[in-house]
């Protein structure tokens, strides 16, 4: 258990309501978001989940931690508001309150952006597994959106975390690489499972592999599964993440996911499919 | 946003127009292209054990018995991509593309060590983004960084969805090239097939009949210097939802 102190906790409202109430909390959960393979939707879900829980009532810090590619403040719609980085936090030249970046939409979220500019070599790892257990001070969850690829970039961006949702599309390639990552990953992070763009006809016609194919080969916890639609696509480039919607599949999807991580027993939601039989030989294949 | 898929169709369109290619999987750690091609129970040696110096390239080449002047020299699996360095990747290059027409470095996703080793022997880039806000803001990044090596650029852009286009909901590809300004190469519309023929190994150029076979085709004809129009995919709208991030993208 951690007790809050007064100073320097963003933001202060929260903190004082905490302090003057004597209400003690304990460290928030640090959940990197990676998937090995680029492209599957880590980004998406990272935003939603975070979108999701912070319409909980849940106080969410969200790190992009893909320096030089980064996207999460497009995502969320924030791309103008950014002034500070994550290195800037890192190397000491703006405060973690200048740099959070309070969200448009939902109260209680924030958003620590990557630098554009910069190289993810010149991330110090002590530096980041830090700062994630400072920010685990100030809130409920610390989401850290991670590059793709299992280079620097992904090692930094695991560094603070102690749980990870591995994204994964129903294609042989993003399963096998997610598999690699968890093998990376080891045993600590529990990994669980998001199934992102599925196509429910396709797996009808047996030419997608159906959600049981995916979780039969990595035996992962499932979190949820996301299907393939074009609001995706257009609510990503309005910055206004679907979870914003409170009706519709994909938007329930989110919040049944962000429910089923802070701990609600509810099922985890599927899409429409029937059982395809096509990708045996893939997966004889993938398995040896 | 589908270099692998690219890298696939691409190598075997050019196999299939009677060329000489060696397809390299620059992912050490995360490789797919095997899987992709359908020959990943057949590979004995890998990239790394030639960069060691430990088997000769001929060895370690596969050939794809489909497309018989089409080879892959697969990444290891079990490696870290710095366990090769930048001169030994543009070595191995260099000696695929003495051996063949074409050497086509299919890169991982980023701009870290195994984008600057997939890059190293690379004499042109082909660029690959999705008409997505988020995609087209990285390519440009890439487009940076090849641009600082003095690479010529060309531009794909996968995954179109036309009706999307014409609803205001995409950006168009006259939208994408005018923030990247880099030269098109050919524009693959989102076709459920591909992922089909992917999962299955089986590159969607070995089927007459596919459409996007037929995309391929022209586009391996663009790469030999032939003049070959683009399919109309529809224009896009400059106003209303895209005001913003076009202007910021152009901005930025």
């Amino acid at each position: 258990m951690h007790v809050l102190s007064q100073t320097g906790d963003a933001p202060t409202t929260e903190t004082q309501r905490r302090a003057t109430t004597g209400e003690t909390t304990k460290l928030g959960r640090a959940i990197v978001v990676t998937s090995g393979k680029g492209g599957v939707g880590k980004t998406t879900t990272t935003a939603n989940l975070g979108t999701a829980l912070a319409q909980r009532g849940a106080r969410v810090a969200l790190i992009d931690a893909d320096i030089g590619l980064r996207n999460l403040d497009i995502v969320l719609g924030l791309e103008n508001r950014v002034h500070y980085h994550l290195l800037d936090v890192l190397e000491e030249s703006a405060t973690l309150d200048d740099a959070l970046v309070p969200d448009k939409h939902s109260e209680g979220l924030f958003l620590l952006a990557a630098a554009q500019a910069r190289e993810k070599d010149e991330v110090d790892t002590d530096k980041m597994r830090a700062l994630v257990a400072s920010l685990r001070e100030r809130f409920d969850y610390v989401i850290i959106d991670s590059p793709a690829g299992i280079e620097k970039g992904f090692k930094n961006a695991v560094a603070g975390a102690h749980e990870a949702i591995v994204v994964c599309t129903p294609e042989v390639s993003a399963v096998r690489d997610v598999d690699r990552v968890v093998g990376l990953l080891g045993n600590r992070f529990r990994p669980q499972l998001v199934i992102n763009r599925v196509r429910p006809q396709m797996v009808k016609k047996g030419a997608m592999m159906s959600v049981e194919d995916v979780e039969a080969f990595l035996r992962l916890p499932l979190l949820g599964v996301i299907a393939d639609e074009p609001q995706i696509i257009v609510t990503a480039n309005r910055g206004e993440p679907i979870a914003l919607r409170h009706e519709g599949q994909t938007a329930n999807a989110y919040h049944a996911i962000a429910a089923r991580v802070a701990g609600e027993d509810v099922p985890a939601p599927r899409v429409e499919f029937k059982k395809a039989t096509l990708f045996e030989r893939i997966f004889r294949g993938a398995k040896a | 946003m589908g270099k692998t898929t690219t890298t696939v169709n691409l190598g075997a369109a050019l196999a299939k127009a009677g060329k000489r290619v060696i397809l390299i999987d620059a992912d050490i750690g995360l490789r797919n292209l095997d899987l992709v091609l359908g020959l990943e129970k057949r590979i004995v040696f890998d990239l790394v054990e030639v960069a060691e110096g430990r088997c000769q390239l001929r060895q370690a080449l596969i050939r794809d018995k489909r497309f018989p002047s089409l080879s892959l020299l697969p990444a290891s699996q079990t490696r870290d991509k710095d366990s090769v360095s930048e001169e030994q990747f543009a070595s191995l290059v260099d000696q695929a593309a003495q051996a063949s027409d074409y050497v086509l470095v299919d890169s991982p996703a980023g701009i870290e060590g195994g984008f600057r080793n997939a890059i190293a022997g690379a004499t042109e880039a082909i660029v690959v983004t999705t008409p997505e806000v988020s995609a087209i803001r990285d390519a440009d990044r890439i487009v940076g960084k090849l641009s600082d090596k003095a690479l010529p650029i060309r531009l794909i852009v996968n995954r179109l969805r036309p009706e999307m286009v014409h609803t205001g909901d995409m950006l168009s590809v006259e939208d994408v090239c005018e923030v990247l300004a880099i030269e098109l190469l050919g524009v693959i519309p989102d076709d459920e097939e591909i992922i089909d023929t992917t999962n299955r190994g089986e590159p969607i150029v070995l089927d007459e009949t596919k459409r996007l076979g037929a995309i391929y085709n022209k586009i391996v004809r663009r790469l030999e210097g032939e003049i070959v129009p683009f399919t109309s995919f529809g224009n896009g709208y400059r106003q209303g939802l895209f005001g913003r991030i076009f202007a910021g993208l152009k901005a930025g």
